[in-house]
């Protein structure tokens, strides 16, 4: 026998009572999310470093929460399921989607993002959203960042919206496909089941709350937490004074000879709102540097984001101030087919830094020191205490510094823009036992912070001796060998990354951001001397007491 | 004197000092129970405890010296370490680190709170870089020496410890989970060099891989030792002078008793003893017969701890967070939310309708304490609901002034366009609501589906929302147990002594260790923690294997239990790997057989079981309790009258049919529209809940 659906109230009924309870269920859905994603993710680089986002997304394919997990990641998403909704404007109740494609709503290949649309009434209401960093994608270099790639088809695995499963269920034909296509297949099948577990978490979580309150009226609170955040920015952003400012931050190098490639950003504020305009940024490169459409309105959205109060909940609402214009064509917007795998990073933070000097000359207080570039390193070799187990290790230790801001000196080996600070390393004794390394040293490095009222974070001091059993082989994806992170408001740069290579013999060369294949023999040592954070404000209005503190604690 | 046991005297005396009270609680071997109360004394608190204990002699009409001349044991809660922490107000401590490696702790592995607050400043490290003094040694992972011990950095090291009078010093030497041989040689100079320095070992405390864990929890050790041993002395020295010849013992963060020498050892294990006390009484009622399946709903004045109980047993965590620090001890799994009876109720900067974090604490406290408060709390909205009475709140103890509680939610009903009876009741609904949804991820965090358990309510607040907060769940059952106000106090005296060993046991090829390794390993864990609790007390042992493992390059592991297993029996190695998979499977739905299993962690937990009291006998056939009063009451809208019944008064048995209300001196329960309840004649309110419309 059908039960009859019990009466439900008319969305004029959404009182700020329901209001509140609804806002807060919805992002603790999301938080829910994100920890059965942190707790049953297959690979190191998802559940220790914690590379992934969690959003819900409305019909309308609108920001309404996300996890507080990957910055980066935080404006991309509704992009994503605007693919999916154009692809599959017959998507089921019971339907899982998945894309990676750059050009068709994704970021970059390695992060997947997985789809779960939720219905109520025979419509779709929701779309459950989790995006996360595979360690391996295919194409020519293994872990995905391939710097010697000139078009999108040497990056790795390219998935446009497909239609993974239907009715509850996924294609194991399809899986074996996509897992078929990566290097480490068991990693791509544990993350991807996690995710997609995950996923259907929020369904599970929707389902009944639409059930409860009915679609229309989820609908009405959905559009008043939008509403609300829209006027908590506005409030923000009203606050501070009109004017066109511009910024630029640059690019090392493309990994194909062209040097300091310029991102521009002209920023105009006029009330309550933000025109970023980015077309005046240098044209696409040969290399990975570029980015996507989707990576650069996220990128965008992070800026705005770290500008304002943090209390501002991250979603459709909070970005309606900001209008972004930009250019097909340039390293911010490639045209399709160009690489852009290392663009979550670079040059992300390049237009981050490039918005947060711009907006220095307009609220000072709120604008930061620039966070350090990512300068990734990955060995493929053996260990002799595990035969027939080749190992892939990707340095995550030694990060570089945090910007200083009006709120103190930066964290010291905190990271990047992209993450700050939401990126873990793992244990060094743990790498050791599992990996042919040995961490000589591992510690803050003085003076690589930019001087500054506030001073940056310090970065990373590492020295890795190579054990392997025969020689391996490295690659460098980053950024930020010539370049430091921004001083603002008279602060002064940090110091750039400085990665050496050390034979055995003595020999030692710096090792470029963008390489592929470089041979390593045991007894090699991997110097990693990592950029600082920027400095805030003229260092020469810095207390004299805190100058004496880094100096007694061997920072200076 | 009785026994090294504690189970030859007449009384069994719980001590929880908690933030404004001491709580004693006296057992005597009929089961009857008495409670007594006294000021907490944050600058010593043995001081309060003392006090405490003489309240509890002259409720039992005994001078104090009797009965402690009468006591078999005292089990004792404190909140010494917990509060040096928050406070920072430790030790002056420095760091000896393997050269290279200082600056572990402070790093976090790379980890800041907060994803979009790019502008708060990194907060102060306990050991500053200065006193985070370099050693040069160095193991490798498998235990083999790369570089020995070197004399010299050792002496500049230690001339740094006495130039600086540092009290107290952490070891943290990559590896020393394999050997602590190193870590040993330097505490060995240290003695000999600085007689009275308070020494931790990393190897001691937590003799694990993951060198942040290890590092971290070995300097909130050091930081907090000195305080909690200074004050365990003075209370074992204050309770000695009034005529205490028996055992002390010590709640520690997992939840069993330990020695008063042992508390100390390991302070850092003390740094959950306060919320112990509740969860280890859900355990002892949940034995009793509430439901072997519990959460834990403890909802205070400016918070909510929440503890799951399943299958009888407290769940433990890997280790928390406490003040900012990380101590990666086993400990109880308890999740606290930031929103209690005393929450303010304001507009967020967002303009929705928030309760909490922000408390309006002791003092002013609510509005309608009548001290100067002007925001709504959750409490107010409870009494203007009709929820509360003012003239009966902590037995008629405190006043409530209902027409200032009525002002202050009137003002923020005023900013949202509602009426003040809407807006206290959207208040005690968000509160609800916020506390269903923090259940909710705690428990998808251990990967239990909570609504097969049932919501034991218990701390001063918990009574008026449990059932609300049980049906939002999905629960069918909210116990409240009579006794709330003492129940940390007395639940310290339902749980055993326990001692918790684990040690890493990675092997280097990769995959598990065979047969006879992992044999050794838990043999030898074994041997020696019962060996440490055979020590503190003349009953029987028992104890319980369980691992920490996971897949290839996962990083975090699963508990996995092992008890059950036949460990003589070949084939040990293989059936540890099924374990493992299975329970891979039960908590995240999928296992990968083909995959490499990694055991990271050997543990073992010793339990010597204390005596415990015989439960008192339920009160002979009484009638039905009567309400002593009816109250206007506002729910769903509608305002009802609702009968008030006195709890102490009611029979076993008695039934009752909601709307009504059931106070007590410590807290009040509401039956909503639908609930019923029974009084169990063992000593808890009994609610059925009405499931959630819709």
């Amino acid at each position: 026998m059908v039960k009859p659906p019990p009466p439900r109230p008319g969305p004029a009924a959404l009182d700020p009572v329901t209001l509140a309870v609804l806002d807060n269920r919805l992002r603790a859905i999301v938080e829910e999310m994100g920890e059965a994603m942190l707790r049953s993710s297959y690979s190191q680089i998802l559940n220790s470093s914690r590379d992934f986002s969690i959003a819900l997304c409305d019909a309308g394919c609108r920001l309404v929460a996300q996890a507080d997990h990957i910055p980066v990641h935080v404006g991309a998403m509704p992009w994503a399921a605007r693919a999916v909704a154009e692809a599959f404007p017959d998507a089921r109740d019971g339907d899982t989607f998945l894309l990676n494609d750059p050009y068709h709503g994704g970021s970059h290949l390695p992060d997947l993002t997985i789809l779960v649309p939720v219905f109520a009434d025979g419509a779709l209401r929701f779309w459950s959203v989790v995006r996360a960093h595979q360690s391996d994608i295919g194409g020519a270099t293994h872990g995905g960042y391939n710097p010697g790639a000139t078009e999108i088809w040497q990056e790795g695995l390219r998935v446009p919206p497909i239609r993974l499963g239907e009715d509850g269920g996924l294609r194991e034909d399809l899986l074996r496909m996509l897992a078929a296509n990566t290097r480490i297949p068991r990693d791509f099948r544990g993350d991807l089941m996690a995710m997609v577990g995950a996923a259907r978490l929020g369904r599970e979580r929707l389902s009944p709350l639409l059930a409860k309150h009915g679609p229309e009226r989820l609908d009405a609170a959905v559009g008043a937490i939008l509403d609300l955040s829209e006027r908590h920015a506005r409030r923000i952003v009203a606050g501070w004074p009109d004017g066109t400012w511009k910024g630029e931050a640059f690019l090392d190098d493309d990994g194909f000879g062209r040097e300091d490639i310029a991102i521009r950003a002209v920023v105009t504020k006029r009330g309550d709102s933000l025109t970023v305009d980015l077309s005046g940024s240098d044209e696409q490169a040969t290399g990975f540097v570029n980015s996507s459409f989707p990576n650069m309105r996220s990128a965008v959205c992070m800026a705005f984001a770290y500008l304002l109060d943090p209390e501002v909940a991250k979603n459709d609402g909070a970005f309606r101030p900001l209008e972004v214009v930009a250019r097909e064509g340039t390293v911010v917007w490639a045209r399709e087919g160009a690489p852009v795998t290392l663009c979550t990073s670079h040059c992300s933070n390049e237009i981050v830094e490039a918005i947060v000097r711009a907006m220095q000359n307009c609220c000072p207080d709120r604008a930061m020191g620039g966070w350090g570039r990512r300068f990734r390193v990955a060995i493929q070799g053996r260990d002799a205490r595990r035969p027939g187990r080749p190992f892939v290790w990707h340095l995550f230790h030694a990060r570089p510094g945090g910007g200083g801001s009006a709120g103190g000196d930066g964290w010291s080996t905190a990271g990047e823009w992209h993450s700050a600070g939401g990126l873990k390393f793992g244990s060094v004794e743990m790498a050791e036992a599992r990996f042919p390394l040995l961490f000589e040293r591992h510690e803050y490095l003085p003076g690589s912070a930019g001087e500054g009222k506030h001073r940056g974070g310090l970065g990373g001091d590492l020295s890795l001796l190579v054990e392997s059993d025969g020689p391996c082989r490295a690659n460098t994806a980053g950024d930020g060998a010539r370049h430091g992170a921004a001083g603002i408001n008279g602060g002064e740069d940090g110091a750039p990354h400085d990665y050496r290579l050390r034979r055995s013999d003595g020999g030692e060369r710096r090792l470029r951001t963008k390489e592929v294949g470089i041979a390593v023999e045991p007894g090699d040592r991997l110097l990693v001397r990592s950029g600082g954070g920027g400095g805030w404000g003229n260092p020469a209005e810095r207390d004299p007491a805190a100058r004496e503190r880094d100096r007694r604690e061997g920072l200076a | 004197m009785s026994g090294p046991g504690g189970d030859g005297g007449e009384f069994r005396i719980g001590v929880d000092v908690g933030g404004t009270f001491t709580d004693v609680v006296g057992i005597a071997t009929d089961g009857a129970e008495t409670l007594a109360k006294a000021a907490s004394t944050p600058h010593d608190q043995s001081e309060g405890v003392l006090a405490g204990l003489e309240n509890l002699a002259a409720e039992l009409n005994l001078p104090l010296a009797e009965l402690l001349g009468r006591t078999a044991r005292v089990v004792h809660g404190t909140t010494v370490a917990t509060n040096a922490l928050l406070e920072r107000r430790g030790a002056r401590v420095a760091m000896l680190a393997t050269e290279g490696h200082r600056d572990v702790v402070e790093m976090r592995e790379g980890l800041k709170p907060e994803r979009y607050d790019l502008r708060m400043p990194p907060p102060a490290p306990l050991v500053p870089r200065r006193l985070r003094l370099p050693v040069r040694e160095r193991l490798r992972a498998d235990g083999s020496v790369l570089a020995p011990l070197d004399p010299d950095s050792l002496a500049r090291a230690i001339g740094v410890l006495r130039d600086e009078a540092v009290e107290s010093v952490a070891v943290c030497f990559l590896h020393s989970w394999r050997d602590g041989r190193h870590e040993r040689e330097a505490a060995a100079a240290l003695r000999a060099a600085l007689p009275g320095l308070h020494i931790t070992l990393s190897s001691d405390v937590l003799p694990q891989v993951k060198e942040f864990e290890r590092f971290s929890t070995a300097t909130v050790n050091a930081y907090v030792g000195p305080a909690v041993g200074r004050y365990l002395d003075r209370l074992a020295a204050r309770l000695e002078g009034a005529g205490y010849g028996g055992p002390l013992f010590v709640i520690l963060s997992h939840g069993g008793v330990a020695p008063v020498a042992e508390a100390a050892r390991l302070a850092v294990g003390t740094a959950l003893s306060g919320p112990a006390g509740g969860v280890a009484a859900a355990v002892a009622l949940a034995e009793r017969g509430v439901a072997p399946d519990l959460v834990t709903f403890d909802m205070g004045g400016t918070s909510t701890d929440i503890a799951l109980v399943t299958g009888g047993e407290a769940a433990l965590g890997r280790g928390r967070d406490v003040a900012g620090e990380r101590i990666a001890l086993e400990s109880l799994d308890i999740v606290t939310l930031g929103a209690g009876g005393g929450s303010v109720a304001h507009l967020g900067p967002g303009g929705t309708l928030q309760v909490g974090p922000r408390s309006a604490g002791a003092v002013p406290g609510p509005a309608c304490y009548g001290a100067g408060g002007a925001e709504p709390t959750v409490t107010d909205a409870n009494l203007v609901l009709g929820l509360l009475d003012p003239g009966n709140f902590l037995g008629g103890r405190k006043a409530l002034d209902r027409g200032a509680a009525e002002r202050a939610v009137a003002a923020l009903a005023g900013r949202l366009d509602l009426g003040m009876l809407d807006c206290a009741a959207g208040i005690h609904a968000l509160v609800n609501a916020r506390m269903a949804d923090g259940v909710r991820v705690a428990t998808v965090r251990r990967g239990v589906d909570p609504r097969d358990h049932a919501l034991l309510a218990f701390g001063g607040a918990a009574g008026l929302h449990a059932g609300a907060v049980a049906s939002e769940l999905g629960l069918r059952r909210a116990v409240v147990p009579l006794f709330a106000a003492g129940l940390s106090a007395w639940g310290m005296l339902h749980t055993d002594l326990r001692y918790e060993i684990a040690r890493s046991a990675l092997d280097a090829a990769g995959g598990l260790p065979d047969d006879a390794a992992l044999r050794a390993v838990f043999d030898g864990l074994e041997a020696e923690a019962r060996a440490r609790v055979a020590g503190w007390f003349g009953g029987e042992v028992s104890a319980r294997r369980g691992a920490d493992m996971r897949y290839g390059e996962q990083v975090f592991e699963v508990a996995v239990p092992l008890d059950g297993l036949d460990w003589d029996a070949p084939g040990l190695s293989a059936r540890v790997r099924d374990a493992f998979h299975a329970r891979h499977r039960a908590l995240f739905t999928y296992d990968l057989p083909e995959e490499e299993v990694v055991l990271v962690n050997a543990r073992v937990s010793a339990m010597g079981r204390l005596p415990a009291a015989t439960p008192s006998a339920p009160p002979a056939g009484r009638a039905p309790a009567a309400p002593v009063a009816h109250r206007r009451v506002h729910l769903e809208g509608a305002a009802v009258e609702a009968p008030v019944f006195r709890f102490a008064a009611l029979a076993p048995d008695q039934a009752l049919e909601g709307p009504a209300v059931v106070e007590s001196e410590t807290t009040t329960v509401l039956l909503r529209h639908g609930d019923s309840a029974r009084m169990d004649g063992r000593g808890w309110l009994d609610i059925a809940v009405a499931p959630a419309a819709g």
